[in-house]
């Protein structure tokens, strides 16, 4: 870079508002222009996160998988494009599975945001100078919880809810049988479709924090909740299914199938056990984040 | 202010940091000197609360810097140029870290401006240099106007004029009150920027000693002299209190005469000076002295690798 600096006298700046700068021991406890917030705090993380470019290339790629899994998987059943030679398509016959195809692959996009949001600042060793900056370090957590949360609910909310526009249009257009949003279990399927997205995100944000690293906590997620469960579902014998429907996936199978499967929970406990896997995440990630030497 | 009592770091059989009691004033620049392993870079972690000590305390303004107010306007820190995300802007970074207590756009262009990074604020910091990782990183810890600020080897990978800057920009933070610390390895950058030296080596405290008394003790009164006619000055110097030694031939040490007195001495008989030199040994000799004992990775100089090879 070039040489060129400024005199060291120009060179301090003195703040743009200095009322303690008349303090002469400077010591004294600090006045509340630079007080610390929680507000300020989330503030922080909502900026770290929308400055860098892969956040937005990950939420548009949500999007368009989620909308776009859905109309391939609508077209598809209609026949209007061609499918699989067994004619079974994606989704799995029901018109609310086929529209949100897309959150299959939507899930594995938005686990690994989250993450990321977790797991990034280890790598570069930013977390040290973030957690100089809020010593308490508890703040860092919810914060990253709620940009990460402001960022991602709008997309995966309304992504859902135009592939269930969009899809069932196509579907209607082709003659298929569609479902409508009064009907029962619609909102149920389409918004808990959404929430077992975020939450997996969540999960995975936590998982971030816990092993503090990318890849590490990518092929946990990957491999420990969304893999393993199916995988075991598939080896096992039946009697094993009591404990595989409190796994995370298929807890939230409960909630996101039209029909859930008789060895899966019922909707409501599905939905209780998935928020448990996410509260139990982010209690392990705090207590991580404030033991742990940064 | 900082003070540190009994502080110490254990990573399992391995003390990192032993028993340290210091306190680190404001107004003046405290330099923390050590060899590398020393424990300076833990120190300064378990005062900024990112390690937690095994025994001992810190406070900074005589408080547990967990429970600030407001942490960034009470300590400001660089303890690595390079721990930034690559993929985000010099701006934007500062602007992340400076939103936790409410510093906006304005005070980080400003910023910018004075550690000379205005023409690649918008540049990924991964893309910066070494030199200008640093000058981001000082930028930092000057975010929210702070009452201390704390650098780990803030001159790493400056060029001359960086240095330069940094340490005039560093003394007139501690004459405005501040409390300024700051670590290295090397005694030379500490001889025009520290007021107050912290010396420490295989954790432990060495010396907690102003600059003052630190040069004071190095000093001492050799001086060289190089003539033909040495012997001859030898006898004449011959003195209680006196010490000569013959380095060679022409060239003597000599201790208990000032280097005037002895010029004199040899013009009243006669006899020809090539040299005359008052030695005084440089601190870094002295501080070389003082940590040799505790010098965790010594290199060898004795070529026995040279010869082994040479001898196969």
């Amino acid at each position: 870079m070039s040489a060129v600096l400024p005199h060291p006298d120009l060179a301090h700046v003195p703040p743009t508002t200095t009322p303690e700068m008349t303090d002469p021991t400077m010591t004294t406890s600090p006045d509340t222009t630079y007080r610390i917030t929680t507000p300020r705090v989330v503030r922080a993380e909502w900026i770290k996160l929308r400055t860098l470019r892969s956040t937005w290339t990950m939420l548009l790629s949500v999007l368009l998988t989620i909308v776009g899994i859905g109309a391939i998987a609508a077209a598809t059943a209609t026949g209007a494009v061609e499918g699989p030679a067994d004619g079974g398509g994606p989704g799995g016959g029901d018109a609310l599975s086929t529209v949100l195809a897309g959150s299959m692959l939507a899930v594995v996009l938005v686990g690994v945001l989250g993450v990321l949001v977790g797991a990034r600042e280890y790598s570069s060793g930013l977390i040290r100078s973030s957690l100089a900056a809020v010593p308490a370090r508890l703040p860092v957590l919810w914060a990253k919880v709620v940009a990460f949360l402001g960022a991602v609910v709008p997309v995966v909310l309304s992504g859902v809810l135009v592939a269930f526009v969009v899809g069932m249009a196509i579907l209607d257009g082709g003659g298929v049988t569609t479902v409508s949003w009064s009907d029962e279990g619609t909102a149920r399927v389409v918004l808990g479709t959404a929430a077992y997205v975020i939450g997996i995100g969540l999960i995975g944000l936590a998982l971030g924090l816990l092993l503090r690293s990318t890849a590490g906590a990518i092929s946990a997620l990957l491999a420990g909740v969304l893999v393993l469960p199916t995988l075991a579902g598939a080896l096992l014998p039946d009697a094993w299914d009591g404990l595989l429907k409190y796994f995370p996936s298929n807890a939230a199978s409960a909630f996101t199938s039209v029909l859930p499967a008789d060895s899966l929970l019922s909707s409501e406990t599905g939905a209780l056990v998935f928020a448990a896997w996410i509260v139990v995440g982010l209690i392990a990630a705090a207590v991580a984040l404030t033991r742990r030497d940064a | 202010m900082i003070e540190l009592r009994n502080l110490s770091k254990r990573y399992g059989d391995v003390v990192a940091v032993d028993d340290l009691t210091f306190d680190v004033r404001p107004g003046v620049v405290t330099g923390f000197l050590g060899p590398n392993g020393a424990g300076k870079s833990t120190t300064m972690r378990m005062i900024l609360g990112l390690d937690r000590p095994t025994s001992g305390a810190v406070t900074i303004n005589g408080r547990d810097y967990r429970t600030s107010r407001a942490p960034l306007h009470e300590v400001g820190a660089l303890l690595d140029g390079k721990a930034v995300d690559k993929g985000r802007s010099a701006r934007n970074h500062l602007l992340a870290l400076g939103a936790t207590v409410g510093v906006g756009a304005r005070r980080v262009d400003e910023l910018l401006d004075t550690v000379g990074l205005t023409e690649v604020a918008h540049k990924p910091a991964g893309s910066f240099s070494l030199g200008m990782g640093q000058r981001l990183g000082i930028a930092t810890a000057l975010l929210a106007d702070p009452s201390i600020v704390m650098l780990d080897e803030p001159v790493n990978g400056l060029d001359p004029d960086g240095i330069l800057w940094v340490r005039s920009f560093l003394r007139s933070l501690a004459a405005e009150g501040r409390t300024v610390f700051l670590s290295s390895h090397l005694m030379s950058e500490m001889e025009l920027t520290a007021d107050h030296l912290v010396i420490v080596g295989r954790g432990r405290l060495i010396r907690d000693v102003s600059m003052a008394d630190f040069i004071a003790s190095a000093w001492s009164d050799k001086v060289r002299v190089v003539s033909p006619d040495s012997p001859a000055l030898a006898g004449l110097l011959a003195a209680p209190g006196v010490t000569v030694t013959p380095s060679s031939p022409t060239e003597l040490e000599i201790e208990g005469v000032p280097a005037a007195d002895i010029g004199d001495l040899a013009a009243r008989h006669g006899l020809p000076l090539h040299e005359l030199v008052p030695l005084h040994p440089s601190l870094e000799e002295a501080f070389m002295e003082l940590t040799r004992e505790s010098v965790q990775y010594h290199g060898r100089t004795d070529g026995a690798l040279l010869s082994a090879d040479a001898a196969r």
